[in-house]
């Protein structure tokens, strides 16, 4: 995770980016050392990255690029706003002493909030972020079977708005971000979705941390509260409001580290 | 029509992209053709498949491979075909592009441009926007010849979809057919050619006098079926000879039985022709009147016979040249849309090389090998029918001039 000292909306490059609205950098502070305190409070260690003046989405680390093991494949990011921040996440998993593999220039792929594993597969979206040639480079340099899922709604711009993988069977899942070829292929990955409602989707649902049992959500309904406690989660509501300003939840927050693509969850 | 080729790359099956990459370019008005697909053989391994997107409208064939992009589908980049000048009378650039009879198009300034007449084991020569299939001894210093396989693309024979005329038979040389169903069809065909004003080429050998075929094929041309015949001194001779003696090959086309004296009445007849100077002028001058050649010579049909090392004779019409008899066949075929090979093997084999693929060509034989070997010189599209050419073309006329 990358503390958001130098986190404000300085530009606007997905829907729900108003430059006008000012995120309140102490409440984001506080939000962010909460969420912090509760991801080691689930049993997760949290690895902290230095934040850089110029990059203030830094602090999205979901987007840095896909671990596999010690791998690490860093992202390539549509957005000149946030290109800038390649060179930090390469420093960082370099000095970890990840092996970095790099995607081919001129295929943009948004690290994790644009590819997610569910059991053995890596589910990998495409369209506003990421370009879906770069499935194919991705299933290579990882050795991973990947789906491509075709995103269809701006709001949902990263895969990680639409997706949250529970264990192997299981999964919050927002299929209206989905064209229905996608849906088709989810259906047949997950076998017990907890399919969430527009306005569910729409406050982030889906942009959830697992860790071990504990469900870290920015926000949550009674409904799906009690699914997840019936399948023996527990749920811990997290306010990453400041956060939501610039189009991000828990899940953009965070990198898994202990990901090794290919073997499931369970 | 616009066409472009695009490759995709990915496990395309499982997501579903090759589905709906396929399901977008019919959406859109197009239309595909998988030119290769690649299925990964593991659930991790990828797959690949090309496709070649076709619509009528170019502007919208760019915007639909801009959509398919988006789904990783790209276009195969095709550059230029080479062109080299040639630097010798007669004589092909080396790595020079060697032609099949098939539809073909070559990439030049960016634009696909259709080859004008396909001829098989030729060169490519553009000029002046034209590119055409020309043979080697053909060409001349400078002429602009395609080197290499690098933008060229060729359309294999398009499958007839739907009720085929001859979907019944799945074997191309057929001799246990129906064959009265084959003559009505094959007279359907040279029908239909015609009211397309396409031109109907016979290829006879001398069997067709032997057989006493030559009053069919004479009936034919009087009624205006055929517009064009190739054949070699054999043929030419034998029908003669049939009208001025009344045998072939010195056996009476009537009785059956040997002449006395008949192996020399073929050399007689061909040299009172080359006393008359040519068969036309041997018409004229009331020698002959009667026959194929005769009704050819009277309906004005051009015919080119092409000679051999074993002719007698020959007959003064024949080319004795072959590359010149090769080159006056070749500048008759443009138009023809049926081509009837009847009991000929040589000449049918040679036609068969000067003819594009898409020219309908029935090989009437008694062997089925003749049809087999016209196949295996690369005349794919040759319908063998194994039958007695004396029957078939007794048929035909029962058909053509009721």
């Amino acid at each position: 995770m990358c503390p958001p000292r130098y986190f404000r909306v300085a530009y606007e490059i997905n829907p729900w980016m108003v430059r006008e609205v000012v995120a309140d950098a102490g409440r984001a502070h506080e939000q962010w050392d909460n969420l912090v305190a509760v991801l080691r409070q689930a049993g997760a260690s949290v690895e902290i990255q230095e934040p850089a003046e110029d990059w203030p989405d830094l602090v999205f680390t979901a987007n840095a690029g896909i671990v596999n093991g010690r791998q690490f494949v860093p992202a390539r990011f549509r957005h000149p706003e946030r290109q800038g921040e390649t060179d930090l996440d390469v420093a960082w998993f370099s000095a970890q002493d990840f092996t970095v593999s790099d995607l081919p220039l001129g295929v943009c792929q948004e690290g994790a909030g644009d590819a997610l594993p569910v059991g053995s597969t890596l589910v990998a979206a495409y369209r506003f972020r990421s370009d879906a040639a770069s499935h194919a480079y991705l299933s290579r340099l990882t050795g991973t079977a990947v789906r491509s899922i075709e995103l269809v709604d701006e709001r949902f711009y990263h895969l990680d708005l639409t997706l949250c993988p529970l264990d192997d069977r299981r999964a919050i899942v927002a299929p209206l971000g989905w064209d229905r070829y996608g849906c088709a292929v989810m259906e047949a990955l997950i076998p017990e979705p907890l399919v969430l409602e527009p306005e569910e989707a729409l406050r982030f649902c889906a942009n959830s941390v697992v860790v071990g049992g504990t469900v870290v959500m920015p926000s949550c309904t009674p409904r799906v509260g009690r699914q997840l406690e019936a399948w023996g989660f527990d749920v811990v509501v997290c306010d990453v409001s400041e956060f939501l300003k610039a189009g991000g939840g828990c899940r953009c927050l965070t990198l898994a580290l202990d990901v090794t693509l290919g073997l499931g969850l369970s | 029509m616009a066409s472009e080729t695009v490759e995709i790359e990915g496990h395309i099956i499982d997501s579903l992209i090759l589905a709906k990459v396929m399901d977008l370019i019919l959406a859109a008005g197009a239309d595909y053709r998988v030119l290769d697909v690649a299925i990964g053989k593991t659930n991790i391994d990828l797959s690949r498949a090309r496709l070649e997107v076709s619509t009528t409208d170019p502007d919208a064939l760019a915007s639909l491979l801009d959509e398919l992009q988006v789904h990783g589908a790209n276009r195969v980049v095709t550059t230029d075909a080479e062109l080299v000048p040639a630097d010798r009378d007669g004589v092909l650039p080396p790595g020079f592009y060697s032609t099949t009879n098939l539809a073909t198009a070559v990439r030049i300034d960016g634009r696909w441009v259709d080859v004008v007449q396909p001829e098989m084991d030729c060169g490519l020569v553009y000029d002046g926007g034209r590119l055409t299939s020309v043979p080697m001894h053909r060409i001349r210093v400078g002429d602009l010849v395609v080197v290499g396989t690098e933008g060229v693309r060729v359309s294999p024979p398009s499958r007839p979809r739907g009720t085929h005329p001859f979907e019944f038979m799945n074997s191309e040389v057929s001799s246990e057919k129906p064959k009265a169903l084959l003559v009505q069809q094959v007279a359907a065909r040279i029908r239909r050619a015609k009211d397309n004003g396409a031109k109907v080429l016979a290829v006879c050998g001398p069997a067709v006098i032997h057989t006493g075929a030559g009053p069919s094929v004479a009936a034919l041309v009087r009624a205006g079926w055929i517009d064009l015949l190739f054949a070699g001194n054999g043929f030419a001779t034998h029908d003669l000879e049939s009208n001025v003696m009344g045998t072939s090959l010195g056996v009476s086309v009537t009785s059956g039985a040997a002449a006395e004296g008949g192996h020399s009445n073929h050399l007689r007849v061909i040299n009172e022709i080359r006393r008359c100077g040519s068969i036309a002028a041997a018409v004229e001058a009331g020698y002959i009147d009667g026959g194929v050649m005769y009704e050819c010579v009277q309906r004005g049909v051009p015919f080119v016979l092409g000679g051999s090392v074993r002719d007698d004779g020959p007959l003064p019409d024949v080319y004795t040249d072959v590359v010149e008899a090769a080159d006056a066949m070749r500048y008759l075929i443009p138009g023809v849309g049926v081509a009837l090979m009847l009991a000929s093997t040589l000449h049918a084999i040679a036609t068969g090389n000067l003819l594009p693929a898409g020219v309908e060509t029935f090989c009437v034989d008694i062997n089925p090998a003749v049809a087999t070997k016209l196949a295996d010189r690369g005349s794919h599209q040759a319908l063998g029918i194994v039958t007695d050419v004396g029957l078939f073309t007794s048929g035909l006329v029962e058909q053509l001039v009721p």
